[in-house]
């Protein structure tokens, strides 16, 4: 079945973001053809066209048929080995760290520091780039992912003055207000890699799962481009703006730049850094790794789903991450709900029509319980909020009627 | 089994009960058995039997409504073996207490009352004993070669009063109370308990009333 | 003596039994038939069988699953999730359940308890509570599937609920199911110092010790659990012969 036609061709100021003008949903797990790739954040500007989604004429998209591929093709065992392999090479004799592990002590950080430590014997140091605002249950699970579940732990908290307005910045030019967490947390890991002489680092599952370029699944390794540059002030961009421009307008100074610029490619050479998934080499699956975590390091489930979704126990830590995807809605119509309901049916925990159920329940649901926490830190009034996010509306994906934003195209 | 032999037992449907239940535990024996509220189907049933769960109220309702009042009275006329289960059991009596006192099917003379003031907790719900109401036994009688003191299933806020003593089958105990947990009136048993909830035990008394027909 | 019941429960999302972890976490444990025939057959009092995403879902049990699971299954069965209507109760009723257990629809609409009752009888209607400690004391009722907050006092719900007629109480800890670290003591005794009608404990149960603990400090009426009996750690035929040896009336053949 070909792809739904649209009734009239769209002019290019009605499609934001260089996004597709016509919306099509996977048939298998309701991800909409809106949904963009992975960026080079430290290089994300306003001008930016995103990559989209791959679909096959089968209305069938690449996250899918990867997972097809992971399920039927893949010699896991197979990769185990090569594992075993690549650790055996690396495991310290002498008790130094073997591996860098980042993360939060979720519990897909919590999955892959004990596996790696308890199961494949190495001695990884985990290294935490902090959450803009913590919640009371992500310090609980970290505290537990160190105490209970048993690492050594490096926590960098960035100038919160600084990070605060970055993600001003990003949030008001980019409508992205994660991405100095993102930026932060791609380079912790190389950053200490070479504080630490470590050069194995370890994430958990690759985004190219969820539909990156489907190429990008035939590497263990990230893509050097995504954690070092050769970084000048003119092409490091923070906020959608060049860290020269912040400077220069006495926004920032050189002094606070530190935490984002990402490792220089002649540290990352020399030292011979790689960055490995280990949804490379076992196969992912979110919710064993809930199952895992619980048992192993002590993580919990929130108290209550998250907002905007049915999970209990994805991405809970920071405040700040509710409005993360509640931009992804804006600015693409694809929730939070969708986004854990897409990887639960490839997982085949859930059907297609569970999923199209929750996302009718829950994809659109507003984030109130950090918004006013959220103003504050961003320094925001709640109408220029509402303005900026209105503006980030594209027409091809959003319609008033009487008053109030839909969107116009809702999976089925 | 040859069908001409097979044994047509009716459960009357009367708009409450968990039929599913009885169905399977009936058709564990191989007999022909149907859900029916058909006055006619009911009336050349070789046997029939009352299910069990609901309130009296909805049960005589449900009984009033589709003409089955007088239909089953006069089945219990035949001799043919009839079955009541836990409220299909309380139905057979004259009077039943709860919502207010209504009017039975007038089967087994007695009335259905409430626990009333017990120390233990109500509804009775559970596994408990069932053993003779007197030294006779069970000899020829729907509990015929069943061991005194089989844990059934209970489940109930009502008990049976029967006004004649030689109607109670079986007793119970629960705490330091007893009541009647299970009647007799001729080939009219009524059963407190629910014995095709009963595990293998309880099939076994399924077993030995489709043996009477 | 009226005996103490051990019930197995099943949580159950489409034709698969599923087990989560505060509840939370659909991982498949089994096939409702299989483990529901095995458990009968190793002695389990009842079964519990919950369809855990129906309220989340927004739909029905799937009352033909229940049929086909029901078969040769001699025991009562409490069947509960998205239960919303007395048509609902009837349909559950006829696929196989003898009892029904009610959550998300009854907090919303408490009358709908009443209604029930009065049409089916206390003794068919049960009140599933899913109830998680509060930071400043006290438990909160939770629904859908352990996901939504009420606002409301789980021990007030359950005072009212009872007022309404139900005949039963299914009490599950969200903080101790899953985890096998023993029963939630302390939620379980705020109802059952109380409560009139009988009362179902679930979430924690890990080994047969828990199972004494809990009837020694709280006596509830049944103990319910999942995790230990899926997983294997040991049968209800342990958990039996282990109660019947230290003395407690349990339905138990030597």
């Amino acid at each position: 079945m070909s792809p739904i036609k649209s009734r009239k061709k769209l002019k290019s100021s009605e499609v934001k973001y260089g996004l597709p003008s016509e919306v099509v949903f996977c048939k298998r797990c309701i991800i909409s053809n809106q949904r963009p790739n992975s960026t080079v954040e430290f290089k994300n500007t306003k001008e930016d066209k995103k990559e989209t989604i791959a679909f096959g004429r089968d209305g069938i998209c690449d996250a899918c048929r990867y997972a097809e591929y992971k399920d039927t093709q893949i010699d896991w065992k197979l990769r185990e080995k090569e594992l075993i392999k690549l650790c055996d090479k690396h495991r310290s004799k002498n008790g130094y760290y073997d591996c860098i592990v980042p993360g939060s002590g979720g519990k897909d950080s919590a999955f892959t520091a004990h596996v790696l430590k308890y199961k494949y014997g190495m001695n990884p140091l985990t290294v935490t780039w902090s959450p803009h605002l913590y919640t009371d249950i992500g310090q609980k699970n970290f505290t537990s992912w160190i105490h209970k579940g048993g690492f050594d732990n490096i926590l960098f908290t960035p100038n919160g003055r600084v990070h605060r307005l970055l993600t001003k910045y990003a949030f008001e030019n980019l409508l992205h207000p994660f991405q100095p967490f993102v930026i932060g947390q791609r380079n912790i890991g190389p950053k200490f890699a070479i504080l630490y002489k470590t050069p194995l680092i370890f994430y958990g599952e690759n985004q190219a799962e969820y539909g990156n370029n489907i190429k990008d699944n035939d590497a263990p390794t990230m893509k050097e481009s995504f954690f070092a540059q050769n970084t000048t002030l003119e092409n490091l961009f923070l906020g959608g703006v060049s860290a020269k421009s912040l400077i220069s307008k006495d926004k920032i100074s050189l002094n606070d730049l530190n935490p984002y610029i990402p490792a220089p490619y002649k540290e990352i050479k020399k030292l011979g850094v790689q960055v490995h998934y280990l949804g490379y080499y076992l196969k992912w699956d979110p919710q064993e790794c809930y199952y895992y975590a619980s048992k192993n390091t002590g993580f919990q489930v929130n108290t209550e789903r998250t907002e905007g979704s049915y999970s209990k126990y994805s991405s809970i830590d920071d405040k700040i991450d509710p409005f993360h995807y509640y931009t992804l809605l804006i600015k693409f119509g694809i929730g939070r709900a969708t986004n854990d309901a897409v990887q639960e049916i490839r997982n085949k925990k859930i059907t297609r029509e569970e999923g199209v159920a929750l996302v009718h329940r829950y994809d659109q649901e507003f984030p109130q319980k950090y918004f006013k926490e959220f103003l504050e830190y961003i320094d925001l009034a709640e109408d220029k909020f509402w303005k900026l996010i209105n503006s980030g509306r594209s027409p091809h994906l959003w319609k008033k009627e009487k008053g109030e934003w839909k969107l116009k195209h809702i999976v089925k | 089994m040859n069908y001409k032999n097979k044994k047509n037992i009716a459960i009357v449907d009367y708009g409450v009960g968990n039929l599913h239940s009885l169905t399977k535990a009936l058709g564990h024996f191989g007999q022909n058995v149907f859900i029916t509220e058909d006055a006619d189907e009911i009336r050349v049933a070789d046997a029939i039997v009352m299910p069990g769960v609901g309130a009296f109220k909805s049960g005589m309702e449900g009984l009033k409504i589709r003409g089955l009042v007088n239909t089953v009275k006069d089945f219990s006329k035949t001799g043919k073996p009839v079955l009541g289960i836990c409220l299909g059991a309380q139905l057979l009596m004259s009077e039943g207490y709860e919502f207010g006192k209504l009017k039975g099917l007038n089967i087994i003379p007695g009335k259905v009352v409430p626990f009333g003031k017990i120390k233990e907790k109500v509804p009775h719900i559970g596994w408990n004993e069932i053993y003779p109401a007197t030294k006779m036994g069970w000899s020829k009688t729907l509990f015929e070669l069943i061991r005194p003191n089989i844990d059934v299933y209970f489940v109930h806020s009502y008990m049976f009063k029967p006004k004649d003593r030689k109607n109670i089958l079986a007793l119970t105990k629960y705490g330091n109370f007893e009541f009647c947990s299970a009647i007799k009136k001729g080939n009219i048993y009524g059963c407190q308990f629910h014995p095709e909830k009963s595990g293998e035990l309880g099939l076994k008394i399924i077993g030995n009333f489709i043996k009477l027909i | 003596m009226k005996k103490i019941r051990i019930i197995p429960r099943l949580d159950i999302k489409g034709s698969n039994v599923v087990k989560g972890i505060h509840c939370e976490g659909l991982r498949i444990v089994g096939n409702p038939k299989d483990l529901a025939c095995k458990y009968y057959k190793e002695g389990a009092d009842e079964l519990l069988c919950m369809d855990v995403v129906a309220s989340l879902y927004q739909r029905n049990l799937d009352f033909n699953l229940l049929k086909s699971f029901s078969d040769g299954i001699f025991v009562p069965i409490t069947v509960g999730g998205g239960i919303r209507s007395t048509n609902d109760i009837n349909s559950a009723l006829r696929a196989g359940a003898d009892k029904v257990a009610i959550n998300t629809y009854a907090i919303k609409n408490p009358q709908f308890l009443n209604e029930a009752v009065k049409k089916f009888g206390s003794q068919c209607i049960v009140l599933s509570i899913e109830a998680k400690k509060r930071p400043d004391g006290g438990w909160e009722a939770y629904t859908d599937g352990g996901r939504e907050k009420t606002g409301i006092d789980a021990v007030q719900w359950s005072k009212k609920a009872i007022k309404l007629g139900v005949g039963e109480i299914i009490l599950t800890s969200i903080d101790h199911d899953g985890i096998r670290k023993g029963y939630d003591i302390e939620l379980i005794s705020a109802i059952s110092s109380f409560s009139p009608v009988p009362l179902i404990v679930h979430g924690g149960a890990d080994s047969p010790d828990s199972f004494l603990d809990v009837l020694k400090k709280c006596r509830p009426e049944g103990l319910s659990a999942a995790s230990v009996f899926h997983y294997g750690d040991f049968s209800i035929k342990d958990i039996k012969k282990h109660l019947f040896n230290k003395g407690f009336p349990i339905r138990y053949e030597l």
